[in-house]
Parts: C-alpha cells; sequence; structure tokens
C-alpha cells in the first residue's frame, strides 16, 4: 500500500470522534465485520487508527478507497464545511431523463481532459443526492488529498451545493464539468451560503413552512404570547399590539421550524437621509455601509425581534425575504422614482 | 508632546487588556533594577510553588523595567513604566536570544485631574495595559499590589464611552486609506442571540461626523448622539430594527478599535496621544 494513502487514512480516522470510528468503518464496508473484531477501541486514538491502517495494509486498500471514507466522514459532519450554492440552467425545455453512469463518465472524462491528476469519488444517497469530491493535483504534481472539493447534487433538480476547496482555480473546471456531465448549458452561483446544507436545501427546495396569507384573523395559539393570568384584575398592557405583532410574524415566518443559516449580509449604497432640523449630511452620493447579522440561528433570531421589543413589526422585506429568494448576500441601492423610501437589490 | 514614532511602534497593533491602577506608595524611580530583581524573584518563587504558567516547559523568566519618558501628556504625568517579561529555555545555548513573553505598561497621559490630589510619596500611572498571558499579568499584577499597596481593576468600557471613541476617530484625518468605521452589536437576551456588524466606508462616516461637529478641536455629549442617532436611523430605515436598544461591544476605526470588555489596539503614532489620553481619563473615573 503506498505510503501517502496509509498516511491519509491515519489521518482521515484520527478526525473522527472515537465512540464513532466503528460505525464510520462499518458504513465503508471496506474492512470486514472479522477484521473490525479484531480492533482494540479501548486505546488511545492514535493507535488505533494505527491498527486500522494495518488492516487497510492487508487489504492493499489504494487512494479510491480511502476517498470514499473521507466522503462518509464529511457526509455526517457536512456542517464543519461552508457550502455555497449553484443553480444550472438548461437551454431547451425537455427533462431528460437522468442517467447516473453516463453523469459520471461525462464528468470524469471532462475533468480529466483538462486535468491530468486529478482523483474523482463518487457516493449515491438515499435522497437523491450524489456526493463528488475531487481532490486536485498539478500537470507535475500528484493530487493533494487534503484540500478537495465536495459537490452535492440532486439529479433531480438544478441545484449543486458546492464545498470548494481553498484552490480557488479549481472552481471553474468543477463548474464545467457539472454542466457537461449534467447536460445543462450554464451555471451561475446564487447569493446563499451556510454551513448547515440541510438548509440551504430546505431554503431551495423549498421544504420549510411558508408564509401564507389568511383571510380572516386567525384566533391567537399560544406561541409567543404569555398564557392567560388567571386573576382578571391584571389586565396585560398592550395586549392588542403584542397579538398583532405575533400575528405578523406568523404571517411572514410561517409557523413551522426556520431553515438555519448563520449570517447575512448587506451591503448598502443607498443614501442617507436625516431630519432636516438636524442639519447634518446632506450629500448626493451613497452612504457606503455593510452590514452583517449573525446568530446560531438567524431566521429564528430575527423572528423573535419585534416581540423582544427590539424591532418594528413587520420586519424589513429586506431581513423576511431571505428564504424565499434564497440569498443571504444582498446589494441594496435606491430605487429611483416615485417611492424613495423602497430599495432595489439587484 | 509627539512620542518618537520609533521607539512607541512596538505599542501599535497589538491588543492591551486595560486595567485601571490606584496610586503607587513609595515607588522610587531611581530603583527600576531592583524592582526587576524582586519582581522576577518573586515569579520564580511562584513557579516553584506550583503556580507554573507552562506545564513541562523549563522556563527561566527574566524581567526588564524601564522609563518610556515620552509617553506622558504634560510635565505633570509621570513617565510610563514598561515592563517586559521574556524567557530563555534552559535547555539552549548561552547566546541564544530572551524571548518576549509578556509586556506591561502603566501611563498617565493628561491625569493631572488624579495627580494633584494625592499626597507625596505617591506615584499616578493610573492606566496600565497588557498583552500576553493572563497568568503572567496576575503575577505582575499581584507583586505590584504587595509591594506598592496598590489597586488594579479591569476597566471595562461603557457603551457611551464606545460611542464617544467612534466618533471622536470616526473624524480624525487620516493620510493614508483607512479601515472601515465599525461598529459591532449585541443582542445576547434573545433563545437565539443576534450579532450585528455596521461597517460604515470611512470617507462617508467622516463626512457625516464633519456635518456634526460644529467647533473644531471640540466635541460634545450631543453631537456624539446627533452622530449615533444618524447612525441609528439610517439603519432602522433599511431593516426596522431599533439598534439604540441592542448592546455595542466593540468600536474599530483606522485610528484604534476598542472592546466593551476594556480591550484596545492602537492602530496610528499619530493618534497614540489622544487615545491614551481618553483611556487615562476613564481609569481615573474608574479610581475615584
Amino acid at each position: 500500500m503506498d505510503e501517502t494513502v496509509a498516511e491519509y487514512i491515519r489521518r482521515t480516522v484520527l478526525k473522527i470522534p472515537k465512540d464513532e470510528i466503528k460505525m464510520m468503518l462499518q458504513k465503508w464496508g471496506f474492512l470486514s465485520e472479522a477484521q473490525l473484531q479484531t480492533l482494540n477501541f479501548q486505546q488511545i486514538k492514535d493507535n488505533i487508527s494505527q491498527e486500522i491502517v494495518q488492516l487497510c495494509e492487508e487489504n492493499s486498500a489504494d487512494i479510491k478507497q480511502a476517498a470514499v471514507l473521507d466522503i462518509i466522514y464529511n457526509h455526517i459532519y457536512q456542517n464543519k464545511r461552508m457550502w455555497s450554492v449553484y443553480q444550472m440552467k438548461k437551454s431547451g425545455e425537455e427533462l431528460e431523463y437522468f442517467d447516473i453512469t453516463d453523469f459520471k463518465k461525462k464528468f470524469k472524462r471532462r475533468l480529466r481532459s483538462a486535468l491530468k491528476n486529478v482523483t474523482i469519488t463518487f457516493k449515491e444517497y438515499e435522497d437523491n443526492a450524489i456526493w463528488i469530491r475531487v481532490a486536485w493535483g498539478t500537470p507535475h504534481k500528484k493530487p493533494n488529498q487534503y484540500k478537495p472539493s465536495y459537490v452535492v447534487y440532486h439529479s433531480q433538480t438544478p441545484y449543486v451545493f458546492i464545498s470548494s476547496s481553498v484552490l480557488k482555480s479549481t472552481l471553474p473546471l468543477l463548474c464545467q464539468a457539472l454542466i457537461v456531465a449534467s447536460n445543462y448549458h450554464d451555471i451561475r452561483e446564487m447569493e446563499l451560503r451556510s454551513h448547515s446544507l440541510n438548509s440551504l436545501k430546505d431554503i431551495v427546495f423549498k421544504r420549510y413552512s411558508q408564509n401564507f396569507q389568511t383571510c380572516t384573523p386567525k384566533p391567537l395559539q399560544g406561541g409567543n404570547v404569555e398564557p392567560e393570568n388567571a386573576d382578571i384584575r391584571i389586565v396585560e398592557e398592550n395586549r392588542s399590539e403584542k397579538e398583532r405583532i405575533h400575528r405578523l410574524n406568523q404571517e411572514v415566518f410561517g409557523s413551522g421550524p426556520l431553515p438555519q443559516l448563520e449570517f447575512a449580509q448587506y451591503r448598502l449604497e443607498t443614501m442617507f437621509k436625516s431630519d432636516p432640523k438636524l442639519d447634518v449630511l446632506d450629500k448626493k452620493e451613497p452612504f457606503r455601509c455593510l452590514v452583517k447579522f449573525s446568530s446560531p440561528h438567524l431566521l429564528e433570531s430575527l423572528k423573535s425581534l419585534a416581540p423582544a421589543g427590539m424591532a418594528d413589526a413587520p420586519l424589513s422585506p429586506l431581513l423576511t425575504c431571505i428564504p424565499h429568494k434564497a440569498r443571504n448576500y444582498f446589494k441594496i441601492r435606491e430605487k429611483k422614482g416615485l417611492y424613495p423610501e423602497s430599495f432595489v437589490s439587484p | 508632546e509627539k512620542a518618537d514614532p520609533q521607539k512607541t511602534a512596538f505599542l501599535l497593533r497589538k491588543a492591551w487588556t486595560l486595567y485601571s491602577v490606584t496610586p503607587l506608595y513609595g515607588f522610587c524611580r531611581a530603583r527600576l533594577r531592583d524592582y526587576a530583581r524582586l519582581l522576577g524573584a518573586f515569579i520564580a518563587a511562584e513557579k516553584q510553588k506550583g503556580l507554573a504558567v507552562e506545564v513541562g516547559v523549563e522556563l527561566d523568566i527574566k524581567v526588564a523595567l524601564s522609563s518610556l519618558a515620552d509617553i506622558r501628556g504634560s510635565e505633570l504625568d509621570q513617565a510610563a513604566l514598561l515592563v517586559q517579561l521574556s524567557s530563555r529555555s534552559r535547555s539552549s545555548s548561552r547566546n541564544s536570544e530572551d524571548k518576549p513573553v509578556w509586556l506591561g505598561w502603566f501611563c498617565s497621559v493628561f491625569g493631572d485631574e488624579l495627580s494633584e490630589s494625592v499626597p507625596e510619596h505617591f506615584t499616578c500611572l493610573p492606566l496600565f495595559l497588557s498583552h500576553g498571558a493572563e497568568s503572567y499579568t496576575a503575577l505582575v499584577g499581584s507583586w505590584f499590589q504587595k509591594t506598592f499597596d496598590c489597586c488594579f481593576r479591569r476597566l471595562a468600557i461603557s457603551p457611551l464611552n464606545l460611542s464617544w471613541m467612534v466618533a471622536m476617530w470616526a473624524g480624525c484625518k487620516l493620510d493614508r486609506a483607512a479601515s472601515a468605521v465599525e461598529l459591532v452589536f449585541s443582542v445576547p437576551r434573545l433563545a437565539q442571540p443576534l450579532d450585528i456588524s455596521y461597517a460604515i466606508h470611512p470617507e462617508d462616516a467622516k463626512a457625516l461626523w464633519d456635518t456634526v461637529q460644529k467647533t473644531p478641536g471640540e466635541i460634545t455629549h450631543e453631537e456624539v448622539d446627533v452622530f449615533m442617532d444618524c447612525l441609528y436611523a439610517h439603519f432602522h430605515r433599511h431593516f426596522k430594527i431599533h439598534l439604540s436598544a441592542a448592546k455595542l461591544v466593540k468600536i474599530s476605526t483606522a485610528v484604534a478599535s476598542a472592546h466593551c470588555d476594556g480591550i484596545v489596539k492602537i492602530l496610528h503614532s499619530q493618534y497614540l496621544p489622544g487615545v491614551l489620553m481618553l483611556l487615562t481619563e476613564l481609569a481615573i473615573s474608574q479610581i475615584q
């Protein structure tokens, strides 16, 4: 077995939490159950990893198999990576039948014609997701297995999720290979990024509960508002305001779980406007700002701002449009014309 | 007085943790070598006791105390006092260089308010800045406290003071391309905490401040309020969020950055005295 392969397997195993190693090796299926039984999981990880490498040696593991183990690890720990979303465009109307073998063949051929030294690995998962791992080399160097790109392609959709290698020049090659292999003619990056791959899928596949307009005001359903006090002499202040905020929040955000995003970024190029009495800045040029919101669960956080008294209800459409516009990067310019208060996002 | 930029360059671009220090009793500027030796012995003794900073690594800590004559506001201020801790690994050769491990300095820039009010034998250096491991800061701090009967306290910076800083420093004229004026807010009490970074192009922030400030060289509370209100209003116009209700935790400009936990980075030598003057004032408020 190649020394570099051995080292790669050793380092991959070291990343795995000790109590999950056996499970991952079973998913991998490269070592037999009998071999797995011989492993002593009570030792320190360094030693476990060495034993595993030895077993792989017995089975003559090559880089292809090692790459599959890496995909398995990254599939389970997908949230450690930052994912960007790409949308592919078809020229014609016809929905061709998707043939996975054809896809893989075309993908490999396209990449290899551009770059001889690449390691390409595929793994299919239940939800029609095809995981692709590509390790990049140069005409003179073998592929760097430690800086691969990962692609998740849902074949029934035009969407691709890419966790790019730090080697920036590889991205165009990757995109080219994807559209050739999937019979699309163009691909564009959406302004949507997150660590939570599932949330990105929720947003583009519209899998979250969307806002709905109710024709008649719904009776209060609990949720953000305090329960009725037993003592009728105690009247809640601002009750109607609280109810209004709650209703508006429901309308805008829906009542189900929201996709989990960690940030949203707005590049503002709008005019600065102020009370003329203040006698301050009155420039004809934009007041340039960059605003970034961050939270472990951004949409839930924004939803709770109005009930907390931190924001007006309804919240600004710049924030509430994030899921259905499927983006978390925005450039906002002033809309010219009759309604200077509204903004356009190109 | 202008400090020699060469001598003070090492103070720039480092994150300093701020403390207020009550006046030192019985401090004698001529005895710096003695103090260095005593502090060195104290640190060595504490390490023997098992309060070692680094486990498993044999390090001798060397202490150096020096005066920074250039860092003061007026003649009434004491010159700044610098404490340097460096290490020399016991295993390396005699000629190996000492590695700086920790830095701390005491200063007073226009701290007359305090120095005028203390009796004889007291030395006023109300502002202390440290850079390096917290454990060393604790050792140095406790030696000074024991030896000069003074008291160190972490200097927190309130949102009000952060607003002053951002308004003041956003208005500074800078010769080269400046970095953005950034305000960082935190809304912690939500179920999912939210952080908001609001960064303004430095030219636009300065243009705004220039129209707010009525008298050059003077800044009033009202002007800082107007400046902040303008920024809040612009933000509200877009996002319908009341930034004024969030907690301002950090500000950053091309001159300096400051965090509410009392951590400051000074980026521009031209404004070093100005920044130190403001920080000295904060330290004195905390002492009194």
